[in-house]
C-alpha cells in the first residue's frame, strides 16, 4: 500500500516538475555521451569522431525523451493540458464560431437549469434547519394531522430528541399600518424552534416554556420577508408589538432570509405564531387535526429505530379518543430526502414534462454546435490529414477535437448558470396569484452545480464526438491533395440529418406548446356560467368570534343595503364561494332522497351558501322559480336552488319546483323544498365537466367560518366601484380584512395552471423553434458557399436565377418536411399524457394546434433558407468560376 | 550482437537490477557493465536503458542520486532500494525457473 502510494506520489510529482524531470534526462543523456565520447577519445578518436561515434551509437535522444515520459504514464494528462491550450488558441482565432456555438448551449442550459432550480426548490429540497439530516417528516394514524394531545404525548414520550407541530391551514388578519390583509401564518407548536433550528437574522425564536398553547402565549417570530416589505425593515422591531386578529403580539426575532421553511414546496409562511385556542378554536378537542408533525432522531438513532420507538409510545389511545388509531406509523421519512416529492403528484409530473422539454432543448443546442463543428470538421480536413500523415493516431485526435467540444461547453454552462440565476432571480419577483405565499431563491446549491457539471459533460460530448468521429475519419489521399468533390454535391450528409432531427424535437416542443396555449384561449372563451365582466367581489375575513350568528348576518345586510345605494351598482349580495375563486365552495358527496317519493340515490355535488340577489347580482340565469329572500332564515322552512343538471339528471323531466330533497344536515337529514333552478356553470376549475350543483341560503345554513364574499353588480367599470366597496366595508368594519377585486382578477387562481403551463412550454418551444432554425440556416448557408462553383457552372450554362433559388429552396423545404412528418407522429404520441392538463372538449390532438404549428414550421423554415437562397442566386459565374 | 527486442521480455530489467545490485552505478557504466559480462554479447542500445532505467525508478526499484564519475563528470547514479532488492530475488528466481524449463525442452528436443 505505502508502494503503491509512493508510485502515484512520483506520477504527481513528475505531472507537477514535468519541466525539471525532462531538463535532469535531457543532461543524463548528455552526461552519458560526454562518457562515451571520454572513451572514444581515449581509444584514440579526435574528438570531432568521438562525437560523431557516440551521436550514432546513441540514436535520437528526442525518442529516448518521448519513452522515458511514456514510462511516466502522465502523457494523457499532459496531452489535455496541451490540448485546452491548443484548442482556446485555435478556438480564439473563430470568435464568430465561439459566439454562435456558446450562445446556443448557454440559451439551452438556462432552460435546464431554470427548470432544475424549481424542481429542487419545490420538490427535492428539506427545509432550512440545524442537522437537516437529523429530521424526519412524520404521518401517523391515517391522517396528515393529528390531535393536540396526541402531539403532546409523543413529544413527552422521548421516543424521539423532539417532536413539533405546525399548521399552515389557517388564517390572520393583521393591521398593518395603513389597512387590514389577511396572512397564512405557520402555526406552530411550542416547541418548534427547539426542535427543528431554524437559523434567525435577529432576536430569537420562542422557547417552549413561554410559548405553550395553554398559557395563551402572545409572541411571534416573522419572516426575513415580511419584516422587509411590510415593516420596511424596521431596526428597532424586536420587542414591538404587531396586532393579529386584534390580539396584541411581540415580535420575538426576526428569520434569516432566503431559508426554506418547514411545510415545503416552496410555501413560505410570513409570520410563525405559537398554536393556541385563539388561533384554533378547536385546537383541545381530543379528535381535532390540530398539527402536522416534524420530529428530530435522537443522536445516533437510526430512521428504523426512530419510526419503531415512535409507533410503540403511539399504541396506547389518549382519554377522549373516540377510536382513531395512531398505532400505525405511515410515513417517517428524511426531511432532506426527495421522498415528500411524492406527496404531490401534479406538480412533480408537470416538472418532470418540463424537464424533457428542456433536454430536447439541449438536444436541439447540442445538435447546432455540433453542425458548426462538422462544417469546421470539413474545412479542416487538410490540418486533420496532414497530423495523420505525420502519426498523430486516432484517439489522439479525437482526444483534442473533444477537448474543443469541452471549451465550447464549459463556457456555454458557465453562461447558461449564470442568465439561470438571473432569471430565477427576475422570477422571484414576480408575484403570482396564489393563496399561499411563495418563494424561489436564486442560489447556487451543491446539486444545482453538479447538475451544471454533468449537463457540461453531455453537452461537450454530444456536441464534439460526432464531428470529431467524422472528421477524424481516414481518408487521408484525397484529403491531402485538397481533393474535394466539389461539384458532386451530397444532400444527406450528417448535417442534414441533424436539422432534420432538430425540426422534428422543436416541432414537438412547439406543438405541446401550442396545445396549451390553445387551452389558454378556450379557457378565456369557456361559458363559465355566470358574469365576469360586470361584476366586483370583495374576500372577506373577519377576525374569529367577532360576530355570533345572527350579528354577522345583520352586518351583511346592511353592508349589502350601503352598496346598493351607490351610484353604478346594481346589486349586490354575499356567499360563502365564488366559483372558479380561490374558495369555490364545497364538494359534497351524500346519499339523497327526494321526499315524495323514490329510491336515495347517491350524488356528489357542488354545495355554495348564497344571499338573496345572488344569481341576478352574479348574472346567472334563473330558470324557473324565485332566488332566495331575506324571508329565508333560520326557524322557516329549509329551501334550496338546484342547477339545471341537477334537475335533469334527478327530476327527469318533472318540475322540480315544489318538490322536497332530503338533504345532509348536522345529525339527520332535513327537507328542503327546491324553490328555484339556475343555469349550469363552471364551479371549480375551468376543465373540470360539467358539476352538479345545490344552493342553499346563506341567511337560513350560514355556518360559522370568518370567509365570506361580498358581491357587487355595477353598469361601471369594474375597477372604477372595487374602491367604493373597499372603503364601505373598512368603514363598517375595521377589523376584518378584505381585499377587493373585479371579477376577472379573481379568477387568475383559476386560470393560473393553463397561463403558467402555456408560458412556460410557449418560451420552451419558441426557444426550440429558433434554435433549429438557427441551424437550419446555417446548413443552408454552408450548402451554398461549398456549391458557388457548381452554381457558377449551372449559371454559366444558362440556368435562371428563379431555377437556382428553387434548388437551394427546394432541399430546405425538402429537410424541413421531413423533419415536419416526423415530428408529428411523435407530438400525437408525447402530449397525450399532457390531456389531463386541458380543458374538457380540446384533444390532444388537435387538428388547429398540429396544423398551425405545422404551417408557422413550413414558413419559418423558408424564411431561414431564403437569405442564403437569395445569395446563392446572386453568384456571378464569372468570379465563381474564376475562382477555380 | 543483441537487440532489446531479441532479449525476453522482462531480462532487461533483470540485467539492470543485478548490475546494480554491488554498488551505484551511472547509465553509461550499467550498459557497459553488461556488455562486459556478457562478453560483448548484450548490447545494451540507451533507446532501450533510459526508458528502462526510467520505469524502474517509477517502480520505487532504483533510488537515483547525483555523482561524479571516475573521470570526474557530474552524473546520475542509480543504486537497488531495499523493493529494489526483493524484486531482484524474485526475478531472478523466476529466471532460474524459466531457464531451467527452457533448458530441459531443448535438451529433450536433441
Amino acid at each position: 500500500m505505502r508502494r503503491w502510494l509512493d508510485r502515484v506520489w512520483r506520477r504527481i510529482q513528475s505531472l507537477t516538475r514535468a519541466r525539471q524531470v525532462d531538463r535532469a534526462l535531457r543532461r543524463e543523456i548528455e552526461t552519458h555521451l560526454q562518457i562515451q565520447i571520454d572513451e572514444n577519445v581515449a581509444a584514440g578518436m579526435s574528438p570531432r569522431e568521438a562525437r560523431a561515434a557516440a551521436l550514432r551509437e546513441f540514436g535520437s535522444a528526442a525518442i529516448i525523451e518521448e519513452q522515458c515520459r511514456d514510462t511516466r504514464r502522465v502523457s494523457f494528462v499532459e496531452n489535455v493540458i496541451r490540448d485546452l491550450r491548443y484548442t482556446l488558441r485555435s478556438l480564439a482565432r473563430q470568435p464568430l464560431l465561439v459566439i454562435a456555438a456558446t450562445t446556443s448551449i448557454a440559451v439551452a442550459v438556462a432552460a435546464n437549469a431554470t427548470i432544475f432550480n424549481l424542481a429542487n426548490q419545490l420538490l427535492l429540497s428539506g427545509p432550512t434547519a440545524r442537522r437537516v439530516d437529523r429530521l424526519v417528516y412524520i404521518r401517523m394514524g391515517n391522517g396528515s394531522h393529528v390531535s393536540y394531545n396526541r402531539w403532546k404525548a409523543l413529544n413527552e414520550s422521548g421516543a424521539l430528541a423532539g417532536v413539533a407541530g405546525y399548521q399552515i391551514e389557517i388564517e390572520v388578519n393583521w393591521r398593518g399600518p395603513d389597512r387590514s390583509a389577511s396572512l397564512m401564518p405557520l402555526a406552530v407548536t411550542a416547541n418548534f424552534f427547539d426542535v427543528v433550528g431554524v437559523p434567525l437574522a435577529m432576536g430569537r425564536g420562542f422557547a417552549a416554556a413561554e410559548a405553550a398553547a395553554e398559557k395563551h402565549p402572545t409572541v411571534v417570530v416573522i419572516s426575513h420577508r415580511f419584516w422587509q416589505t411590510r415593516l420596511a425593515g424596521d431596526p428597532e422591531i424586536l420587542g414591538k408589538v404587531l396586532v393579529f386578529n386584534g390580539q396584541p403580539y411581540t415580535v420575538l426575532g426576526v428569520l434569516a432570509p432566503g431559508l426554506r421553511a418547514v411545510p415545503g414546496y416552496g410555501i413560505a409562511p410570513e409570520v410563525y405564531l405559537p398554536v393556541s385556542t385563539e388561533l384554533i378554536p378547536d385546537l383541545m378537542h381530543p379528535n381535532g387535526a390540530a398539527v402536522q408533525l416534524i420530529g428530530r432522531l435522537h443522536d445516533g438513532q437510526s430512521l428504523g429505530d426512530g419510526r419503531a420507538a415512535l409507533a410503540s409510545v403511539a399504541q396506547r389511545p389518549l382519554s377522549g379518543e373516540n377510536g382513531r388509531s395512531y398505532a400505525a406509523v405511515d410515513r417517517f421519512v428524511r426531511a432532506d430526502g426527495v421522498d415528500h416529492a411524492s406527496d404531490f403528484p401534479g406538480i412533480g409530473s408537470f416538472l418532470a414534462v418540463l424537464m424533457v422539454a428542456v433536454g430536447l432543448i439541449l438536444a436541439i443546442a447540442c445538435a447546432n454546435v455540433a453542425g458548426l463543428l462538422l462544417a469546421r470538421g470539413t474545412v479542416r480536413r487538410r490540418e486533420i490529414a496532414v497530423r495523420v500523415a505525420l502519426g498523430a493516431s486516432r484517439s489522439r485526435l479525437l482526444q483534442q477535437l473533444l477537448t474543443e467540444g469541452l471549451w465550447l461547453a464549459t463556457i456555454g454552462t458557465i453562461a447558461g448558470v449564470v442568465l439561470s440565476l438571473v432569471l430565477v432571480d427576475t422570477l422571484s419577483r414576480i408575484a403570482l396569484p396564489l393563496p399561499i405565499p411563495f418563494e424561489l431563491h436564486a442560489t447556487l446549491d451543491a446539486r444545482l452545480m453538479l447538475y451544471a457539471v454533468v449537463l457540461l459533460a453531455v453537452t461537450a460530448i454530444l456536441c464534439a464526438l460526432v464531428p470529431a468521429l467524422q472528421a477524424t475519419r481516414p481518408s487521408l489521399v484525397p484529403a491531402l491533395k485538397q481533393e474535394e468533390p466539389r461539384y458532386a454535391y451530397r444532400r444527406w450528409t450528417l448535417r442534414s440529418v441533424l436539422v432534420i432531427g432538430q425540426v422534428a424535437v422543436a416541432l414537438v416542443l412547439l406543438v405541446t406548446a401550442s396545445l396549451f396555449l390553445r387551452n389558454l384561449s378556450r379557457a378565456g372563451q369557456v361559458d363559465t356560467g355566470f358574469d365576469t365582466a360586470h361584476t366586483v367581489v370583495a374576500q372577506v375575513s373577519f377576525v374569529e368570534g367577532h360576530y355570533t350568528r345572527e350579528t354577522r348576518a345583520d352586518f351583511l345586510e346592511s353592508v349589502v343595503g350601503r352598496l346598493r345605494a351607490l351610484p353604478g351598482i346594481v346589486a349586490a349580495t354575499y356567499s360563502t364561494g365564488v366559483p372558479l375563486a380561490m374558495r369555490s365552495g364545497m364538494t359534497t358527496g351524500a346519499d339523497l332522497r327526494i321526499a315524495e317519493g323514490g329510491e336515495p340515490f347517491h350524488a356528489m355535488y357542488q354545495v355554495n351558501l348564497v344571499g338573496p340577489e345572488y344569481f341576478t347580482t352574479m348574472g346567472i340565469r334563473l330558470i324557473r322559480g324565485r332566488e332566495f329572500a331575506l324571508t329565508d332564515r333560520p326557524g322557516a322552512r329549509g329551501v334550496a336552488i338546484i342547477n339545471e343538471s341537477f334537475a335533469r339528471r334527478f327530476f327527469d323531466n318533472a318540475d322540480p319546483v315544489g318538490r322536497h330533497l332530503l338533504l345532509p344536515g348536522p345529525g339527520k337529514p332535513y327537507p328542503a323544498e327546491i324553490v328555484g333552478v339556475v343555469a349550469d356553470g363552471k364551479y371549480r376549475t375551468v376543465g373540470e365537466d360539467q358539476q352538479l350543483a345545490i344552493y342553499e341560503p346563506f341567511l337560513q345554513r350560514g355556518n360559522r367560518g370568518r370567509f365570506v364574499h361580498v358581491l357587487v353588480r355595477t353598469t361601471d367599470r369594474p375597477d372604477a366601484v372595487a374602491h367604493d366597496v373597499q372603503r364601505v366595508l373598512s368603514e363598517m368594519d375595521s377589523s376584518a380584512a378584505v381585499d377587493v377585486q373585479p371579477m376577472q382578477a379573481a379568477l387568475a387562481f383559476a386560470f393560473m395552471p393553463s397561463r403558467l403551463g402555456a408560458g412556460l412550454l410557449g418560451t420552451l418551444g419558441a426557444l426550440g423553434l429558433a434554435l433549429a432554425m438557427a441551424g437550419l440556416y446555417a446548413l443552408v448557408s454552408y450548402a451554398v458557399s461549398r456549391r458557388t462553383g457548381e452554381i457558377g457552372i449551372r449559371m454559366a450554362l444558362g440556368a435562371s436565377q428563379g431555377a437556382v433559388l428553387r434548388m437551394v429552396l427546394v432541399d430546405a423545404a425538402l429537410m424541413a418536411a421531413i423533419g415536419v412528418a416526423i415530428g408529428l407522429g411523435t407530438a400525437r404520441l408525447v402530449t397525450r399524457p399532457l390531456s389531463m392538463f386541458l380543458v374538457s372538449g380540446l384533444s390532444a390532438s388537435d387538428p388547429i394546434a398540429l396544423v398551425g404549428t405545422a404551417g408557422l414550421f413550413a414558413l419559418v423554415s423558408l424564411a431561414a433558407a431564403w437569405m442564403p437562397a437569395r445569395r446563392a442566386m446572386k453568384i456571378d459565374p464569372v468570379s465563381a468560376l474564376r475562382a477555380e | 550482437m543483441s537487440r532489446p527486442s531479441d532479449l525476453i521480455q522482462g531480462t532487461l530489467d533483470l540485467l539492470i537490477l543485478k548490475t546494480v545490485a554491488l554498488e551505484p552505478k551511472h547509465g553509461w557504466a550499467i550498459a557497459k557493465r553488461i556488455q562486459q559480462m556478457s562478453k560483448d554479447v548484450l548490447l545494451i542500445t540507451q533507446g532501450s536503458l533510459y526508458p528502462a532505467l526510467h520505469r524502474l525508478e517509477q517502480q520505487g526499484w532504483l533510488k537515483a542520486q547525483a555523482g561524479v564519475t571516475e573521470t570526474g563528470r557530474e552524473a546520475k547514479f542509480y543504486a537497488l532500494t531495499a523493493a529494489g532488492r526483493k524484486q531482484l530475488a524474485r526475478e531472478l528466481e523466476s529466471w532460474e525457473r524459466l531457464s531451467t524449463a527452457i533448458g530441459l525442452v531443448v535438451r529433450e528436443a536433441e
